[in-house]
């Protein structure tokens, strides 16, 4: 097949810085400079009727930040409106400079965000910066789950169950263990049905963290709540043989919840395999 | 422009829907809706990106859709015009998506995503000129053979153009189409957006179009920005003027299938099925 004309390929680069061009915020709000473009980009193109070559291009200048802010947005509903849109989307601007969109789907463009944040928010002055990196890990793993491809459960056999003590679980992706210490699920629930912009004040703190499995169920997702220890050893088996994840745990425990712990412990496993969250085994 | 018999045969069977069937482009919004209600809709159109992925929960939506509705695939990710060749593991996704549906056909734009492997998720324009007329065509043909099934390309609406264009747009569009030997998905609602952006006569665009090349017709709505320049935002009820467009298309080179999308500002599924109605009274029948 010919191959594209030398031009087409200077062209689309220049277009495309120029699509790329960052927005000014010095003006509180989000604007084109149609003066930085690069001149020969602005040359190659003509005036229209109503306006000049440079204000056309800034058309598709802000449409490429704003529709990735869009998808920003809606994969971290609870990180933006926690944030508020003016300080979400000055992360977003510089996430989106260090991770431009490299394939088909729009979407994949968020998938390294959360880790992103936490790092710009790696500072002990910033504010309620525990809170903001925990909302954006619920809003990647709400995001993960709804996105997990379909997953067959591990259903053990005699034989794997003759070997699963030495053997490491694998997570089905379409589940994930989630923590919070205020109520910023049900918060996420409630941003969901209210499509304002309005920044929201973080939730009180709860004494003790809370923690539930987020699953896939019919049309969306699911939670199920987790003792703190059931939480700690599927957190564990992710990592570990389900021997060593089994030992971690106990030595983790008080003495006084050690006698308990055997029956709780199969009883925890049991469930989990039965509710489909693993979706296999290496040995 | 009026097609032969023969014509009109050949569109049939590439189009697999009905001539004057009434479609809307199926967003996530709507899903609720559809499965409970069941509305009379002659056929849905997906964004194909949407259902490419590995998600379990879309590929489960639209195998409950497709079983019930006909379903057309519209790409914004193919790329056609962009410098680097085409991306053949794309391509393999598509053809899979399109077979698990039953797509009649699949369709996408003429235009540039792309480049120097960044994407940019923006349907873009480029020179009109003789060069990319043939590498369009070349590639639009490799894309129909690939997918096994007609291959619709869509018109863009602009914002802006190129001192190298050596042609009209029209001319460039009707080129592409004929020359690949592939089909139309010709947009009422970009052509008005183009004409009035840069100044052009709407009705010299539907005059170049060969209308037994159409696979169907799309309608959205627009917006005017303060400077005057019209933006093609998907999110409001059709223009007037886009609807009176739209009849003289119908009285030029209709019956076809025309399909409403709206993407932003999305209302509730029976205000998208009364704004698809109007297509009924603005063709006169």
């Amino acid at each position: 097949m010919r191959k594209a004309p030398p031009w087409l390929e200077e062209l689309q680069a220049r277009f495309g810085a120029v699509l790329r061009a960052p927005l000014e915020r010095a003006t509180g709000t989000l604007t084109a400079s149609p003066d930085s473009y690069d001149p020969i980009t602005v040359e190659a193109t003509l005036d229209g009727p109503m306006t000049s070559r440079s204000e056309r291009l800034a058309v598709y200048n802000r449409q490429y930040w704003f529709r990735l802010f869009g998808v920003l947005h809606s994969a971290f509903p609870l990180v933006c409106r926690l944030l508020g849109y003016w300080a979400f989307n000055a992360h977003g601007a510089r996430y989106l400079a260090a991770h431009p969109p490299r394939g088909w789907d729009i979407d994949d463009v968020a998938d390294a965000f959360a880790s992103f944040l936490e790092g710009e928010l790696d500072h002990p002055s910033a504010p309620e910066r525990e809170a903001i990196v925990e909302a954006a890990r619920m809003d990647a793993a709400f995001r993960a789950v709804f996105r997990a491809p379909p997953v067959t459960p591990f259903r053990p056999s005699a034989d794997d169950a003759a070997h699963l003590l030495d053997a490491r679980l694998v997570a089905s992706p379409a589940v994930a263990i989630v923590s919070e210490h205020s109520a910023l699920a049900d918060l996420r629930r409630a941003i969901l049905r209210d499509p304002s912009e309005r920044k929201l004040p973080f939730p009180t703190a709860w004494p003790e963290v809370r923690t539930f499995a987020l699953v896939r169920a019919e049309g969306g997702t699911g939670e199920i709540p987790l003792e703190a220890r059931e939480a700690e050893l599927l957190r564990l088996l992710d990592v570990h043989t389900v021997r060593e994840a089994l030992g971690l745990l106990e030595r983790a425990c008080p003495p006084d919840e050690r006698a308990a712990l055997p029956s709780k412990t199969e009883l925890w496993l049991a469930h989990s395999v039965q509710r489909g969250w693993w979706s296999g085994m290496l040995s | 422009m009026y097609a032969s018999p023969e014509a009109l045969t050949r569109l049939e069977r590439a189009r697999g829907l009905p001539a004057e069937a009434l479609g809307v482009g199926l967003r996530v919004p709507h899903y609720r809706y559809v499965f409970e209600h069941a509305p009379a809709v002659d056929y849905f159109e997906i964004i194909s990106e949407n259902f490419l992925g590995p998600g379990a929960t879309p590929r489960a939506r639209l195998a409950r859709l497709s079983a019930s509705y006909p379903v057309v695939l519209h790409g914004v990710g193919l790329n056609l015009l962009g410098h680097a060749p085409l991306d053949e593991d794309y391509l393999d996704k598509l053809a899979r998506l399109a077979d698990e549906v039953r797509a009649p056909f699949v369709t996408d734009h003429l235009c540039w995503t792309g480049a120097h492997g960044v994407s940019h998720h923006d349907l873009l324009p480029v020179p009109y000129t003789q060069d990319l007329v043939e590498l369009a065509a070349e590639r639009a043909a490799y894309v129909q053979r690939r997918l096994d099934r007609p291959f619709g390309l869509e018109n863009l609406s602009s914002y802006v153009t190129f001192v190298g264009s050596t042609m009209t747009e029209w001319e460039f569009y009707a080129a592409v189409v004929r020359d690949a030997g592939c089909w139309s998905m010709f947009d009422v609602n970009n052509v008005y957006v183009s004409s009035q952006n840069h100044g052009f006569d709407p009705d010299a665009y539907l005059g170049a179009i060969d209308f037994s090349r159409v696979l169907q017709v799309h309608l959205a709505g627009h917006a005017r920005e303060p400077n005057g320049t019209i933006v093609d935002t998907h999110d409001q009820p059709v223009a007037d003027a886009v609807w009176a467009l739209y009849a003289r298309a119908w009285a030029l080179g209709g019956p076809f299938p025309t399909l409403l999308e709206w993407d932003a500002n999305i209302p509730p599924m029976p205000d998208v099925l009364a704004e698809l109605a109007k297509a009924k009274e603005a063709r006169g029948t």
